[in-house]
């Protein structure tokens, strides 16, 4: 009998394609992330005795820990405060006109459309204590003496989630677009309430979106060291700062490469930890 | 298409070899590059040092590169056989960190025609010093009425919640922490006191600012109205209508050395060292004592005026009365041990 031809595995087609591309990060990526990894295995800041000693260092010490905790919460601040502010603008531009969706559209991209850094300096003039927000405030007589919100973390997380509210708003407005609007209906005319429908409905529907919005969000947030560092000010230390204190200010490179490594498996930990909730969420969300 | 095995080992080789070997990459003549600070220190460079330079030097190919301290250090010793910049500028702490890692050469001073006419503290021999940085008390004119004439008075209840200062990221702020330390019976081998002075002055704190641009644009915010800071960086503010003044406190103005090196290995020394010599010569040093940009200048030819004559000092002798000049060799063997500390222990 004769065999027909086993077809091609589709794996072998076109992996020429992929080879500059791998090439790329093969070089500018996994090259330099290993040499910091060779870099941190050393004890000494002249890199000559191996060790763990820089991870051992990071790792009892509380002070360290610590600043890894506080950077991790962060993300989770801002990432929380994006999901309950963003969700709304996203379902309320699936429920509008085309007129007033353009107008939102424009909301949400505006931000991305002017520098972090000029965003930021508008967040000292609003927080400052002669800024909007203060001066609002003692005019109105609510407040005396103005109230301290720069250089806190309450002003650090709001800052930020304005700063990254489009990386949470625009994978929700397309999660959200995906869903059939007939579903909707058809939970209505079964006999659920609104909320009943947006929790057996749309949340579950809409959590790939969610998942990847949270992803970009923390990601973003925790990394983010012009605007942790100009609205937290010089003595609330987060990763992304005490990295490059310890790299550019003392030259510690081997610890500051420790940092990086520890910094970058957290986040590698919290990011997989979105991904496992998006796989689950599949099981919803297969329409 | 299928890559071929041998081709890309090929390439993987050559670039792995030419990381490891830099000097295999063929030498290229480039332009002169000299590595200045950001902001008004571009500024004065690009207007009146690199003119003059290439007027001496009939139109000499250069590029300014303006980046902080601790990034030309990283930047040289990351590519030591073949730095990619040629002139560095270095306050007091990076510049012994990049002597002490053997990242610039002794500046040919017996070529040198300005050399000897500089200050004696401005006469180093592993690059000299063309400009100081003066940092004294900075305040707002229209909230303190009375100026400030000491260091202790950052204390004062008045100025409950309206002090800013920096952290010891920067020369300032460590600079300042040995100061108020020496203040208060301390020195440059103990900073204790200073570190108890700044637990003292938490309720006076508005702000710990991450870098000094930033420290001065709390000025303009109104979110602070009076700091340690830096003469220069007051000049600014104050051109552009900000109400801010700048007093040398009686303890002595703070003066950091802002040294010039020629980098080690650089395939432009011989440009390099006219680029210094161009930063020496009275002509310059007058030109960059004027507005905008008011540098106290180092050679002692030059005769002060304006502003730094006014604020500063008239004349050599009463510069070197009325500076301070800190030993930044004690400074940098413990300093790495202060930024920790200041990490855990001010919170406001």
């Amino acid at each position: 009998m004769g065999a027909a031809p086993a077809p091609r595995d589709v794996t072998s087609h076109g992996m020429g394609l992929a080879v500059p591309l791998a090439l790329f990060f093969l070089v500018f990526f996994l090259a330099p992330l290993l040499q910091l990894l060779w870099l941190s295995l050393h004890n000494d800041t002249a890199a000559l005795h191996w060790g763990l000693g820089q991870y051992l260092h990071f790792l009892t010490d509380p002070f360290s820990l610590s600043v890894l905790g506080s950077t991790l919460l962060l993300g989770a601040e801002v990432t929380a405060v994006c999901l309950v502010l963003g969700f709304p603008i996203a379902w309320l531009y699936q429920r509008v006109g085309p007129r007033l969706q353009t107008i939102i559209i424009l909301i949400v991209l505006l931000p991305l459309l002017t520098s972090v850094v000029v965003r930021t300096f508008a967040w000292i003039v609003i927080l400052g204590r002669q800024g909007i927000i203060n001066a609002t405030l003692q005019s109105l007589g609510i407040i005396n003496s103005p109230l301290k919100l720069l250089y806190t973390q309450f002003g650090v997380v709001i800052a930020l989630a304005q700063v990254q509210m489009p990386l949470m708003t625009l994978p929700l407005i397309t999660a959200l677009g995906r869903i059939d609007s007939n579903l909707d209906d058809a939970s209505c005319s079964l006999g659920a309430g609104s909320w009943r429908t947006f929790f057996k409905i749309v949340l579950p529907l809409s959590l790939p979106g969610v998942i990847a919005g949270c992803t970009l969000t923390y990601a973003a947030a925790i990394t983010a060291f012009i605007t942790q560092s100009l609205i937290g000010g010089g003595q609330m230390l987060f990763m992304p700062m005490y990295l490059y204190q310890q790299a550019s200010t003392l030259q510690n490179w081997p610890f500051a490469s420790a940092i990086s490594i520890i910094f970058l498996l957290a986040v590698l930990a919290v990011v997989s930890v979105f991904t496992t909730l998006g796989r689950l969420s599949r099981g919803y969300g297969g329409a | 298409m299928i890559m071929n095995r041998r081709s890309l080992i090929t390439t993987a080789l050559t670039l792995g070899a030419m990381k490891a070997f830099p000097g295999l990459s063929y030498a290229q003549a480039r332009p002169l590059v000299f590595a200045t600070f950001t902001g008004s220190w571009e500024e004065a460079h690009k207007a009146v040092l690199v003119p003059a330079f290439r007027k001496a030097n009939a139109d000499a190919a250069m590029v300014l590169d303006p980046m902080l301290s601790v990034d030309q250090i990283a930047k040289v010793n990351a590519a030591k056989a073949n730095p990619p910049i040629d002139v560095m500028l270095h306050d007091p702490g990076p510049a012994l960190v990049a002597i002490g890692q053997d990242l610039v050469e002794p500046y040919p001073v017996e070529k040198s025609a300005y050399y000897k006419d500089l200050i004696a503290e401005a006469q180093e021999p592993m690059g000299p010093a063309p400009f100081f940085q003066v940092v004294g008390l900075t305040y707002n004119p229209e909230a303190v009425k009375t100026p400030p004439t000491s260091w202790a008075d950052l204390w004062k209840s008045e100025f409950k919640g309206r002090v800013g200062i920096t952290n010891l990221n920067s020369t300032l702020g460590t600079g300042w922490l040995v100061e108020i330390a020496k203040m208060r019976g301390g020195s440059e081998a103990n900073v204790d006191p200073g570190f108890k002075a700044i637990e003292e002055l938490k309720p006076n704190l508005a702000a710990v600012a991450a870098n000094p641009g930033a420290l001065a644009t709390l000025f303009q915010q109104g979110q602070i109205d009076i700091s340690p800071g830096n003469f220069n960086a007051i000049q600014i503010l104050k051109a552009r209508g900000v109400p801010v003044e700048f007093v040398a406190p009686k303890e002595g103005a703070i003066a950091f050395k802002t040294t010039i090196h020629i980098v080690k290995n650089s395939p432009n020394r011989e440009l390099a060292f006219k680029l210094i010599e161009a930063s020496l010569t009275p002509e310059v040093q007058t030109t960059l004592m004027n507005p905008p940009y008011l540098i106290v200048p180092t050679n002692s030819k030059v005769t002060m005026g304006g502003e730094i004559a006014r604020v500063l000092a008239k004349d050599t002798a009463e510069l070197k009365q009325k500076f301070v000049f800190q030993d930044w060799k004690k400074i940098n063997e413990q300093r790495s041990a202060w930024i920790e500390r200041f990490n855990r222990e001010i919170k406001i």
